[in-house]
């Protein structure tokens, strides 16, 4: 067994990696004076993961959509009943959550941590599928599914996906369609729970005030998977995505009191990882802040106006296979808005960007991700976040701190390009 | 962590200092309190919004947003709150703990942007601006009509608003759209004079930094004056409400949002108050509750439930989201959950792990400063001087007679739903 550290002295942080025979890798983040314990097992299976196969000869499985979050709530059943008591009877929180790349299991605790972590380990290697707790699930997501219908953010952010991808599955809704999880079996569930819940796929990361020695005996020794599994690899089939819009806007309506809009531009820079991804991400998100942030002109204008408010906010999800920057906000006139948006980088493209607003966007994402260290929850979710796209997280500040000006140029005019962006609307009923 | 005992700056200005170095930030919270009351609530929510536009120095927020970025994107901001009837202004700074930077004079420069903030505003002869307070009043009436677009915060809110109407804990913390239009410039600035002068102030700092320095830092930034302070209110909470009141409203939606509000004639002071929330807990407090395990985990009815004790107000407020059609039946089933525990109808364990959930909520907070400084405020308003120990060996001794004791003076006030449209134009 070998022990490997990352290391940031820039931070005074660092993380103890343990790897055991069958490839499963547990990470270690001292936090001395926390109270809060925390730790999540994660999967790199999230929403986008419906098509796939094992290994060179296996066959290739299309499951219906929702299946790695329908799988993430029938997770905490056990033969023996509900997981949550069992936590909850050690006075800890425990969670799950699953987005378009993974999905992730967790727990809070202030006290008894090892007993909380063994139970992590063991229910989320403990399937317990039957046709009627299924059944019974499929309610219960419905639920969710029409909560999130009501939900004007998540309505107007799905719609620019859809506006932006032809086939890619990150437009489709991380929970599914009340259809689609109508169809999910239990074989389907054990399916995808057999190719995806595997050492080489998962990782265990635990954040707190502990004592290392034993949080990697602890969970050695409740890993169920056998040390001799060989594992061939997943191939994940995603559909060919042209670089184009599918279409420049996308509208519909809701009970809202103002408009909500999201302006997004869709990445063609992709098809990569690692610290490449990280670059491009730090760079984007600069960008982002240059023009349309608080302290540019567009905000200005566009705020004095009376055309946005307090909620205008741009950000950058880079992924693998697709990437995008989102700007959100509320107006009364969202055509305005992405039209003065438009105008703002043609003309920036014309007298190009300032070198000051880019040194001190530097030193505000500094700043923002020292701050982001007082947060176990935020360590452990953007640590599995960027380990499954191959980032080492101890790499931002390097990163940032190398981005040049000309970087940003570059990317400035390869990127926002307004005829790879669209506008969402969602109107007043 | 060490918390010190409050100092006293001046007349009801205190200053709470909790030393610690396990944060990469340093925090200072600045709390004024106020009466909340109809003539002001609207006053104050303006403010908020309106004194982060500009400082004389800062004349433009694209000013002040420039200065934070190059303090290494500190945080600077205002906001309201409601506790009990007590409306807040606060005003909250973050900054990066110079240990881990090269520029060391980033606190100091913070500190002096905040109070600039609260005590030195952009004026136009010796005015609020016009075009900044005319902006601000839009967009305060963008804020109060957007309440609607969370359905689960509106609902929750509205039965509190139904349920409390001839109480001023009715008033939404962001105030009255109606309100707006009369509030002049000068009225406002008046307002605003007054209400630094007479307000109880509360400055929070939570950080890698030495109390002696604090105070050395704070008393020679902020100059407070002082005048005719306002006392501190306490709220009527003994009600029982003589019928019960149903809300039904409709809009637009796809999922019915059901509130039911509770009268639990347990004031904050007395002893049986944990028991409440020890209660509270057990009833609808997570994945482990009574309400979880039988309307959503039984009978599939929802995705989300909760229940939740509003401290100030002695108020019990339970919240779901269900099908419209299913309204009766979660209503039913929801009571007769109360029912059975009013009767002592659950076990040792699950007291345990209620407790246990709670104490592992106060303890967590002592990781996130802003919920820390929050926490403190609180106690502080209901003056309460316990540590976390305290309150957390307060929880440990609850006993079941005494839940079951506080569970007897609970009882329910207004069932507000909001339903769908399509419903009504069948009936």
């Amino acid at each position: 067994m070998i022990t490997k550290n990352l290391k940031s002295t820039l931070l005074k942080e660092e993380i103890k990696i343990r790897e055991l025979s069958n490839g499963f890798k547990i990470y270690y983040m001292p936090k001395e004076g926390y109270t809060k314990q925390y730790a999540i097992f994660a999967t790199r299976y999230g929403s986008i993961d419906s098509k796939f196969r094992v290994g060179s000869d296996g066959e290739v499985f299309e499951v219906p959509d929702g299946i790695a979050h329908f799988l993430e709530h029938k997770l905490f059943e056990e033969e023996e009943g509900s997981i949550f008591d069992r936590f909850s009877h050690l006075g800890s929180n425990v969670n799950a959550y699953t987005n378009f790349t993974s999905t992730c299991y967790l727990f809070s605790s202030t006290d008894r941590f090892y007993e909380n972590l063994e139970l992590l380990v063991r229910f989320v290697q403990s399937p317990h599928f039957t046709e009627e707790n299924v059944k019974k699930e499929k309610g219960i997501i419905e639920q969710e599914i029409r909560m999130y219908e009501d939900n004007p953010n998540w309505k107007v952010f799905f719609n620019a996906l859809k506006a932006l991808y032809h086939q890619h599955p990150v437009k489709i809704d991380i929970a599914g369609t009340v259809e689609s999880i109508n169809r999910i079996t239990k074989e389907d569930l054990y399916k995808c729970y057999n190719t995806f819940y595997t050492p080489q796929n998962m990782i265990l990361f635990v954040v707190g005030d502990l004592d290392e020695e034993k949080v990697f005996t602890t969970i050695e020794k409740n890993i169920l998977w056998k040390s001799e599994v060989g594992q061939t690899d997943i191939v994940r089939y995603y559909p060919e995505e042209p670089g184009t819009i599918v279409q420049n806007r996308i509208e519909e309506r809701l009970s809202v009191s103002i408009p909500l809009f999201n302006v997004a531009f869709k990445d063609t820079d992709i098809g990569y990882g690692g610290e490449q991804l990280l670059r491009k991400e730090l760079i984007t998100k600069i960008l982002l802040e240059m023009i349309f942030g608080r302290s540019s002109e567009l905000f200005k204008e566009l705020y004095e106006e009376g055309l946005i408010n307090d909620n205008f906010e741009g950000e950058y999800t880079g992924e693998r296979g697709y990437g995008h920057s989102m700007i959100g906000g509320e107006s009364k006139d969202p055509d305005q808005v992405y039209h003065r948006m438009m105008k703002h980088i043609e003309a920036l493209g014309e007298k190009g960007l300032n070198k000051t607003d880019f040194e001190r966007m530097k030193r505000k994402y500094i700043g923002e991700h020292l701050r982001s260290y007082n947060s176990v929850e935020f360590i452990a979710t953007t640590f599995v976040a960027y380990h499954f796209r191959d980032i080492n997280i101890f790499d931002y500040m390097d990163t940032i701190k190398s981005i040049t000006f000309e970087d940003i140029q570059r990317r400035f005019k390869e990127h926002f390009q307004p005829a790879r962006s669209i506008l969402s609307v969602i109107h007043s009923k | 962590m060490e918390r010190y005992q409050p100092i006293v700056i001046n007349e009801e200005v205190r200053l709470h200092c909790i030393k610690t170095d396990k944060f990469k930030t340093n925090l200072v919270s600045v709390y004024f309190q106020r009466p909340l009351l109809r003539e002001e609530v609207t006053h104050n929510a303006l403010l908020s919004m309106l004194l982060p536009r500009g400082t004389r120095q800062y004349p433009t927020a694209q000013n002040i947003s420039m200065e934070l970025e190059n303090l290494y994107g500190a945080s600077l901001g205002s906001d309201v709150a409601k506790k009990g009837e007590r409306n807040i202004l606060q005003f909250r700074l973050q900054v990066a703990n110079e240990a881990y930077l090269d520029d060391k004079n980033i606190f100091s420069k913070g500190l002096n942007m905040l109070d600039q903030l609260i005590s030195d505003p952009y004026l136009e002869d010796d005015q609020f601006s016009s075009s900044y307070l005319k902006q601000e009043k839009e967009n305060l009436t963008e804020k109060i009509e957007g309440r609607i677009n969370d359905k689960i915060k509106y609902a929750y809110e509205r039965c509190i608003e139904e349920m409390c109407k001839n109480e001023n804990f009715a008033l939404y913390e962001y105030g009255k759209k109606e309100d707006l239009p009369k509030i002049t410039g000068e009225q406002l600035y008046h307002h605003y004079g007054k209400l630094i002068e007479s307000s109880p102030i509360d400055i929070f700092v939570i950080g890698d930094m030495e109390q002696g320095y604090i105070e050395e830092k704070v008393r020679k930034t902020f100059q407070f004056k002082r005048q005719n302070l306002v006392s501190g209110i306490r709220e009527q909470v003994h009600h029982k409400p003589s019928k019960v009141l149903r809300i039904e409203e409709s809009m637009e939606i796809n999922q019915g949002k059901l509130n039911m509000g509770f009268r639990t004639n347990v004031p904050y002071e007395s002893e049986l108050y944990e028991p409440l929330v020890v209660f509270s807990n057990i009833l609808g407090g997570g994945p482990n509750s009574k309400l979880f395990k039988n309307i959503r985990e039984k009978e599939s009815l929802c995705y989300y439930i909760f229940s939740r004790i509003e401290k100030f107000k002695s108020l019990m407020l339970i919240g779901s989201g269900i099908e419209f059609e299913h309204y009766e039946k979660t209503v039913d089933l929801i009571q007769k959950e109360i029912y059975e525990m009013k009767k002592g109808f659950f076990s040792e364990e699950d007291i345990d792990s209620a407790k246990k959930g709670i104490i592992t909520s106060i303890r967590s907070l002592t990781d996130t400063p802003g919920m820390l400084a929050d926490f403190y405020y609180t106690q502080t308003l209901s003056k309460n001087f316990d540590s976390l120990e305290d309150i957390i060996k307060k929880i440990e001794k609850v006993k079941k007679d005494e839940i079951v004791q506080a569970a007897q003076e609970i009882s329910l006030d207004t069932i507000y739903f909001l339903k769908g449209k399509k419903e009504v134009a069948e009936k």
